[in-house]
């Protein structure tokens, strides 16, 4: 510790505004803010504050996502191993997902922390913690085999146009990651959906898993026929509800395991850090819009329709969207009423973008951008009815 | 009676509560008078350095009100008279004579009061520079004695740690007090007696509030009992300064008895009592030994609403209760993931949420200020429903018509959505300076 604290203050020097290095100065003060709470003292009433700060506030974010971020990275690996007929021992499985979605991480990570020091400097600010959460949300919501140019220039895409050209933190419209994994979705198609992306293949093998289809359920349930039994289908397929609870089937690397997004939902719930009405919110809307769809489904309609609701829960990104991207406080509603709506309407729209939309597989995605979009205007609405409680005072 | 208990507010969990134990302390050498911590006024001095005064002699009034006089808390020469920056009268210091002297004012008793005239009663109060002591809500300056309150509202027990309790103020005074609301009666007929949880003696209290801080605030209680904007200007007055009113009626001289609670988890354990004192007492008198440890930061009034004051200074008008507490201003290593068994947080991020022992608080930040992320935690502790998020973004946004309609003006600046912003964004600054305008504004 006193060696660390040593190393900041001899180097301090060179990022004063004499310095050599002044332009770097967030940089500097964002690794040195890492390692120690600097030692403000307050000025202006209360002379006391919380200790909770927005480092810790975003840590615990981070802590959520480790469920799913190691899981992530242990069926990345066994899927691959699976398509290639390799072993399928635990550790092997471990060091193979490790080998194809570090990089990815740190693409994302680095790429990213780059721009942040780029606004930082150019706007004289401290680099926000935000973005330790954004650079890790992105890489888990993308498929492993990912090019990494192409997650260079989603996470720049993310920072750089879903944030910082609106202020910076705090002052987005959209969530940073999933206006990067938007991006790419759009911008390179290939590599983002089909039934061929969501097997990574590791180095020097890309030629053996290329014959290997893939399909997540997602895919195979747009692709049933009418009068086919979904459940069934899935469950030839290999994607039965425990599978697809636990998540061990093909996706983006850390949105398959709805068990994992639970767990991480558990620790965000119970400390605060994220709302529970998104979170509920969003599950009900789920729930009761894949219901009232198998209500109306007949015999002439897609089996989709009448797909079961804990199906729809458990398959493709929704529980990681709705846990870790829909309730980014910036960019969700800030009103309580507000934060249910918003999250069951992302329930629903997510389940009409899968049904009825074909082209897209996994509607989470662009459920929870475009109620990014309302948020503004729910609050709008929420705050005025509740002022128009109050009793003047002017 | 009646509770009003409508949650919000914070579960302190403060270490450093003082004892019961009461002592009376000696007389000091000086007293001092504190014309910057009273709010709202231009003070103008009508006596000199090296002036004799006695007790009650006017020190200053206000240029604005020049009715309004502040008075000397204590009898003998002015040895030091401390300007601060801009001209600014920090501290008027007494030197006290051996034996002290009062200005003398027409004693009246119980039935005289009754008889007295509204106009005459002002007139003696601000005469004898007690007037002061009667505060006007919203924006918590003196009260204009030309305007009729709605309500007038007395608070024994605020519930901000750590104050004085009104067990030990109260105690043989319950006479007193109800001459003292009999007073107020002459201003309003409806008058509110608050109370923490209990109820104290014989005072006929009319409103509880056992909820925790700042559950009994009087903006708090008017804010939960108001049903018209009329009510939006009352006045407020602490029961120890009640008491004082009283006193200064029925004996004709300035009171300057204190009940002055002593705490915070960095008094020695024996400072931590309620001392009887005087107003204008010197800090150093009430803490004999912590007032020379390096490293502390002392409170007078409150730790929330409290100022900090160097040890050399003394006790201000209103002021009643006196913290002592940490500086805080020490690099912690890799202090976002430590576990924080001891620190206090409103949040549920440390792991000090599954006890209930009692936790040191200091005055150290715990982080640097970041942009707002819209957490929505202030709007949450907000004792009086504001959305204190949205509000101060309509200050930025120079929005003040907007800022009002979100109830800049019921704000009771108690504090706690500063206290919790994970942001460290100083949002009880930004509406107390702003209030603060906009009063300068309409007066």
């Amino acid at each position: 510790m006193k060696i660390i604290k040593k190393l900041f203050d001899t180097q301090r020097k060179h990022f004063e505004e004499t310095g050599k290095l002044s332009a770097f100065k967030p940089l500097f003060e964002a690794f040195e803010t890492l390692f120690f709470i600097p030692a403000i003292t307050t000025k202006h009433a209360p002379l006391v504050r919380d200790s909770l700060d927005l480092k810790r506030f975003m840590s615990f974010v981070i802590l959520a996502l480790v469920p799913p971020l190691v899981y992530g990275i242990y069926n990345t690996g066994y899927q691959s191993s699976l398509a290639q007929n390799q072993s399928l021992d635990m550790i092997y499985v471990f060091m193979r997902g490790l080998e194809i979605t570090l990089p990815i991480i740190i693409v994302s990570y680095g790429v990213g922390f780059f721009w942040e020091v780029v606004f930082a400097s150019i706007r004289k600010h401290n680099i926000s913690e935000g973005f330790l959460v954004t650079g890790l949300l992105f890489p888990l919501s993308l498929p492993p085999s990912i090019p990494l140019w192409q997650v260079a220039v989603g996470i720049s895409f993310g920072v750089v146009i879903g944030k910082e050209v609106f202020g910076g933190t705090g002052r987005n419209i959209f969530n940073p990651a999933l206006t990067g994994r938007a991006f790419l979705f759009f911008a390179y198609p290939a590599s983002m959906s089909g039934d061929s992306v969501w097997v990574a293949a590791g180095r020097g093998a890309q030629q053996a898993v290329d014959t290997v289809t893939g399909a997540t359920p997602l895919a195979q349930a747009v692709l049933s026929q009418a009068g086919d039994n979904l459940e069934n289908l899935l469950r030839d397929a290999g994607f039965t509800l425990k599978t697809l609870l636990v998540g061990g089937y093909p996706g983006s690397i850390g949105a398959t395991s709805t068990l994992c997004c639970a767990l991480g939902a558990i620790i965000l719930i119970l400390s605060g850090v994220a709302s529970y009405r998104i979170i509920l919110g969003g599950v009900a809307g789920l729930l009761v819009s894949s219901l009232a769809l198998n209500l109306v489904s007949g015999p002439g309609s897609h089996p989709f329709l009448s797909l079961s609701p804990i199906f729809q829960l458990a398959m493709g990104g929704f529980a990681f969207g709705i846990v870790y991207m829909a309730t980014d406080p910036v960019s969700a509603p800030g009103m309580e009423q507000s934060k249910w709506v918003y999250g069951f309407a992302i329930g629903v729209l997510t389940v009409l973008i899968r049904v009825f939309n074909p082209a897209y597989p996994e509607g989470v995605m662009m459920a929870i951008l475009f109620m990014n979009l309302f948020s503004p205007l729910m609050d709008h609405i929420e705050i005025q009815m509740r002022l128009k409680k109050r009793i003047p005072n002017v | 009676m009646l509770t009003i208990n409508k949650g919000g507010g914070l579960r302190l969990r403060v270490s450093g509560a003082p004892s019961l134990e009461t002592v009376k302390l000696k007389e000091p050498e000086h007293v001092g008078s504190i014309p910057f911590s009273i709010p709202f006024i231009k003070p103008k001095l009508v006596k000199a350095e090296g002036d004799h005064v006695n007790i009650g002699t006017p020190l200053f009034y206000d240029k604005n009100n020049p009715e309004l006089q502040f008075v000397s808390p204590g009898c003998g020469t002015i040895s030091d008279i401390v300007f601060g920056p801009r001209r600014v009268i920090e501290k008027i210091i007494i030197h006290l004579d051996k034996s002290e002297t009062s200005e003398t004012f027409d004693p009246i008793d119980k039935n005289a009061l009754k008889a007295i005239t509204r106009k005459d009663l002002t007139e003696r109060l601000l005469n004898g520079g007690v007037w002061p002591f009667i505060r006007e809500l919203p924006f918590r300056g003196i009260a204009d004695p030309d305007t009729r309150p709605s309500s007038i509202w007395v608070t024994l027990d605020t519930r901000e740690p750590f104050m004085p309790s009104p067990d030990i103020y109260l105690q043989g005074k319950t006479n007193q007090f109800e001459l003292g609301l009999d007073i107020l009666k002459k201003y309003s007929d409806n008058i509110n007696v608050s109370a923490g949880d209990g109820i104290h003696g014989h005072v006929p209290v009319t409103h509880t509030c056992p909820g925790s801080y700042p559950s009994g605030d009087p903006g708090v209680l008017l804010y939960h009992t108001k049903q018209t904007p009329d009510e939006n200007r009352s006045w407020y007055i602490a029961g120890q300064d009640l008491l004082l009113l009283s006193s200064f009626l029925t004996k004709g001289s300035y009171p300057v008895e204190r009940v002055v609670a002593v705490g915070g988890s960095k008094a020695d354990k024996e400072e931590r009592r309620h001392c009887i004192t005087r107003i204008g007492a010197p800090i150093a008198n009430l803490l004999p030994a912590s007032s020379k440890k390096p490293g502390l930061r002392y409170l007078t009034g409150g730790l929330f609403r409290g100022s900090p004051v160097p040890p050399d200074s003394f006790l201000g008008l209103y002021d009643t209760s006196l913290n002592v507490i940490d500086q805080g201003d020490r690099e912690e290593f890799l202090g976002f993931i430590r576990p924080g068994f001891a620190k206090p947080s409103a949040s549920r991020t440390f792991l000090s949420s599954i006890h209930s022992k009692k936790l040191e608080l200091d005055t150290g930040t715990h982080g640097e200020i970041r942009a707002c992320v819209n957490c929505g935690s202030c709007a949450k502790i907000c004792p009086v429903h504001i959305l204190p998020q949205f509000m101060f973004k309509c200050i930025v946004a120079n929005e003040i018509e907007e800022a009002l309609a979100h109830g800049l003006l019921d704000c009771v600046e108690c504090g706690l959505c500063t206290y919790v912003c994970p942001s460290k964004i100083e949002l009880n600054d930004t509406f107390r300076k702003t209030k603060r305008e906009y009063r300068n504004e309409q007066y």
